[in-house]
């Protein structure tokens, strides 16, 4: 038996509130071998990445060790000076951290920030080191390294960015490497490309990686090892594939249930084709009586409660002269029926022209081409202020960071009563009941009315927000990656409310994401969009089963956790 | 680039025409007769005050003055002050000073600001970062003319370790007082600006991966917080040195420093139009040019800042 590399017993990290101390990690125990890989799983607030910065003793503010300890290659590195803990970074331990927009220093070249690495722990120094940057970017699967290591932070893309932030990590070849949660703001393709190639690269050099991630397909995926952690502690340890079949812990039974990318495979597609029947027939039943009761709107109850032909947006960005400038068109030629009562899912990745086409199904965006019809009627003909504001009440959105969409000053009343108001409906009394109704529907307490949006968290703020969207009974919501910034559990659970609440009140929902694992447990129809086109346009079945193009194919492969299979 | 540059002096045009206009129209309200003004209490005979005002173009309805006074300046040609000096002279003794003065201050309160911002910002919450928000919440808080009487009085006539006023001779050593009275204030904000720059860089994710590879803290704190946080001060002392080069009439004042402020204010108060006027055009092409220059100057420290 080889002597574990790294071994963390029992370790307690609290962060220091005035006087007291808050307990982040309670007693959290875990081992790694030499080049072997280990993942921490667990949702945000579990102690995953408070765990992994201990190790090198980059605990943000107030953070610190309070018990326990870390030996790292035989030696205790609990409580370290200043000066030893800084020789172990870089040259034992190294970081590759989680969002690569912010982790390089925007205004030094990435070649400079990757020599500082090579300098500080004193590996190579001026031309030689210049050299040797270049070699550890392309080794890090970085096309023109000479050139790209004179380029800023800005001029690359997220996928390049990481790319480089790998490079830096792997400087000074460390034993072990902490990434805390690599990849996951990239988009599913670069995802793959960036953690097939860190996989390789690690095996090569015989580096022990410490994953750190929330996605526990991914972690089963490319880790030996599994850790699972809630709230502060280890609940669960042992080899990924016996974890993900055989959990023992509930919270670890709850993660794989609900872990969009294992479950959606599960999930029968009978659950959704009654969410489906039901919601059709209720949504047919309204159409009819809206129809017949709006004059402003008029049109005819349709198959399609929104279609959207052949829509073209063109963007004309500043050129390299004065006055002139250069077209870019986000979206080509883009057309889709959204059945009522069903839901049809937009999928791409960053850039794909996605969150275009939905804010010009919203109207807040007008196409350069092409139409969008909603029950027939042609919604850039509605340039009157009451025809606009009656199509509004009708279509309604809900935005992806639902932290970002609440008004902070407002309370969670004032936030779902503001649509309300805005169109003049009901009176103050008759605003309440229906307030109260709302968030039983979004089942949440009525307690949370007097609330400000701070004090709840991510998922009660994103139930917040379908509230206010359904504040006025509207046929269609726009739901623009409404949950891609949620934790497993939290999505798992938002998703079943969507399904519920489309069944009970006959919602059509365009639902946009870069997340195909998600789709299956929502949609009924899917379009799969690259670089402003359309690239396939199938049912979910087919898409799933069937995938027509490469780049669906391609897409599908991404999904972390995708291939591993599961006894229920 | 050079377009943005373009677009930018072009702008200035319409700026520096409604400033002049404004000035001339608030110098024609003025109540009394700046001729009658000019003579004191010796009585005026109707012909010299109509040849004066004439010569003057105090006759003229002000748009009319105000035109001239435009036509004479594209070639050149300021106009004379009342006492018969040709008041483009008179800019070109004063601006040297001015100048000197406000890049003195400048420097003062630059190396003073960002050195104690810096350190208070790394300290943040122990005793030297909150007796440095104690020191400058002072020094915004008391008024610039008690400061600059005070260290007049204290440096420049009790201890005489600095001269305490200026006069004909504006040399470096004699406008060290006033520079410093007036770089204090400024300080205080560049101090402020510095710290909590830093402690808002110190949090950044990228000062976190710095250490993660190995960089001591020193080398951390130069090379990442220090030049990250230096941007928006660089761009705040810029547009101070616009304000302080606009002049500074009561230091100006205080130390009897012959300065653009001080020109400005002793025309006012003999409602000299074209010298009010002159000036004020001079200030305000200043202005445009510095708050080009410091827009430039973001461009190069931030990479990812580009004009077209």
């Amino acid at each position: 038996m080889t002597e574990p590399l790294l071994q963390i017993t029992d370790l307690q990290v609290a962060f220091r509130a005035g006087k007291t101390d808050i307990p982040a990690v309670r007693g959290a125990s875990l081992t790694v071998y030499p080049g072997q890989t280990v993942a921490i799983v667990g949702e945000s607030g579990s102690g995953k990445s408070t765990t992994a910065h201990a190790i090198i003793d980059l605990l943000p503010g107030t953070g610190h060790v309070t018990g326990g300890s870390i030996v790292f290659d035989g030696r205790d590195i609990t409580h370290l000076k200043r000066r030893e803990r800084e020789a172990i970074r870089g040259s034992q331990i190294g970081l590759v951290p989680q969002d690569p927009m912010s982790n390089l220093n925007p205004l030094v070249r990435v070649g400079s920030q990757i020599k500082e690495s090579l300098e500080a722990n004193g590996i190579a120094k001026g031309k030689a080191a210049d050299k040797r940057v270049v070699e550890l970017l392309e080794e890090a699967g970085l096309p023109d390294a000479a050139s790209r290591a004179r380029q800023f932070p800005h001029e690359y893309s997220g996928g390049m960015r990481q790319r480089a932030l790998i490079a830096m990590g792997l400087a000074a070849r460390p034993k072990l490497l902490i990434a805390d949660e690599p990849t996951s703001a990239l988009d599913v393709t670069v995802q793959k490309q960036i953690l097939d190639h860190l996989e390789t690269l690690t095996a090569d050099l015989g580096v022990a990686v410490l994953l750190i991630t929330h996605d526990l397909g991914l972690a089963a995926e490319r880790a030996d090892h599994l850790v699972v952690m809630y709230k502060g502690q280890v609940v669960e340890s042992g080899p990924a594939l016996q974890i993900l079949k055989n959990p023992q812990h509930p919270y670890s039974k709850r993660l794989i249930s609900s872990a969009p990318s294992l479950a959606s495979q599960r999930l029968t597609s009978q659950l959704r084709a009654e969410v489906r029947e039901s919601s059709v027939k209720t949504a047919g039943e309204i159409a009819a009586e809206v129809v017949a009761e709006d004059e402003l709107l008029g049109g005819e109850v349709t198959t399609a409660v929104v279609e959207a032909k052949n829509l073209t947006k063109v963007f004309k960005l500043p050129g390299g002269a004065p006055g002139r400038s250069i077209d870019f068109t986000a979206v080509d030629d883009v057309s889709f029926r959204l059945r009522r009562g069903t839901t049809t899912a937009i999928v791409g990745e960053s850039g794909s022209g996605k969150s275009t086409v939905a804010r010009m199904v919203l109207d807040l965006l007008e196409p350069t081409s092409g139409s969008v019809e909603f029950d027939g009627i042609d919604i850039t003909s509605l340039r009157d202020k009451k025809q606009q504001l009656a199509f509004r009440r009708r279509v309604q959105p809900v935005f992806q960071n639902p932290y970002a969409s609440l008004d902070p000053m407002y309370s969670i009343y004032r936030s779902i009563e503001e649509p309300l108001r805005t169109h003049k409906i009901g009176s103050d009394k008759e605003r309440e009941a229906k307030i109260r109704d709302l968030l039983d529907k979004v089942s949440l307490p009525s307690a949370v009315m007097r609330r400000f949006p701070s004090e709840l968290s991510g998922g009660q703020r994103q139930r917040v927000a379908i509230a206010r969207a359904l504040a006025l009974d509207p046929e269609v919501v726009i739901l623009d990656e409404a949950v891609s910034a949620l934790d497993v559990l939290v999505q798992a659970q938002i998703l079943t409310l969507l399904n519920d609440l489309q069944a009970e009140l006959g919602l059509s929902y365009l639902f946009i994401t870069h997340d195909l694992a998600v789709v299956r447990q929502i949609a009924d129809d899917v379009l799969v969009m690259q670089n402003g086109k359309v690239v396939e346009q199938a049912t979910v079945t087919e898409v799933f089963d069937r995938p027509r193009e490469e780049y669906t194919r391609k897409l599908l492969d991404a999904i972390p956790g995708g291939s591993i299979e599961l006894a229920s | 680039m050079w377009w943005y540059v373009g677009k930018r002096l072009l702008q200035a045009i319409p700026v520096v025409l409604g400033a002049t206009l404004l000035i001339y129209a608030m110098v024609f309200l003025q109540p009394g007769d700046p001729i009658l003004a000019l003579f004191g209490e010796k009585p005026v005979s109707e012909s010299v005050k109509a040849q004066l005002e004439a010569q003057y173009n105090l006759d003229q309805p002000f748009i009319v003055q105000w035109l001239l006074f435009l036509g004479g300046a594209l070639t050149g040609d300021f106009g004379l002050s009342y006492s018969g000096q040709p008041v483009a002279d008179l800019i070109g003794r004063a601006f040297p000073v001015t100048l000197k003065l406000a890049l003195m201050a400048l420097v003062i309160e630059a190396v003073l600001g960002i050195i104690a911002g810096f350190y208070a910002g790394l300290r943040r919450g122990k005793l030297f970062d909150s007796t440095m928000l104690v020191v400058s919440l002072l020094v915004i808080a008391v008024p610039i003319f008690v400061l600059g009487f005070m260290l007049q009085l204290v440096f420049g006539v009790q201890l005489q370790w600095a001269p305490a006023t200026v006069g004909g001779d504006a040399s470096i050593t004699r406008l060290i007082l006033p520079a410093t009275v007036l770089g204090l204030v400024s300080f205080a904000y560049v101090l402020r600006l510095t710290r909590t720059s830093v402690v808002e860089n110190l949090t950044a994710d990228h000062v976190r991966t710095a250490r993660a590879k190995g960089l001591s803290e020193s080398e951390v704190n130069r090379r990442h917080v220090l030049r990250n946080s230096l941007i928006p001060v660089v761009t705040f002392l810029g547009a101070d040195l616009g304000t302080l080069m606009a002049g500074a009439i009561v230091t100006e004042g205080i130390f009897n420093i012959p300065g653009i402020g001080n020109l400005a204010y002793q025309a006012v108060l003999r409602g000299e139009g074209p010298t009010v006027v002159s000036v004020v055009t001079v200030m305000v092409l200043v202005y445009v040019v510095m708050s080009l220059l410091v827009d430039l100057l973001y461009a190069a420290l931030d990479p990812r800042i580009r004009y077209a």
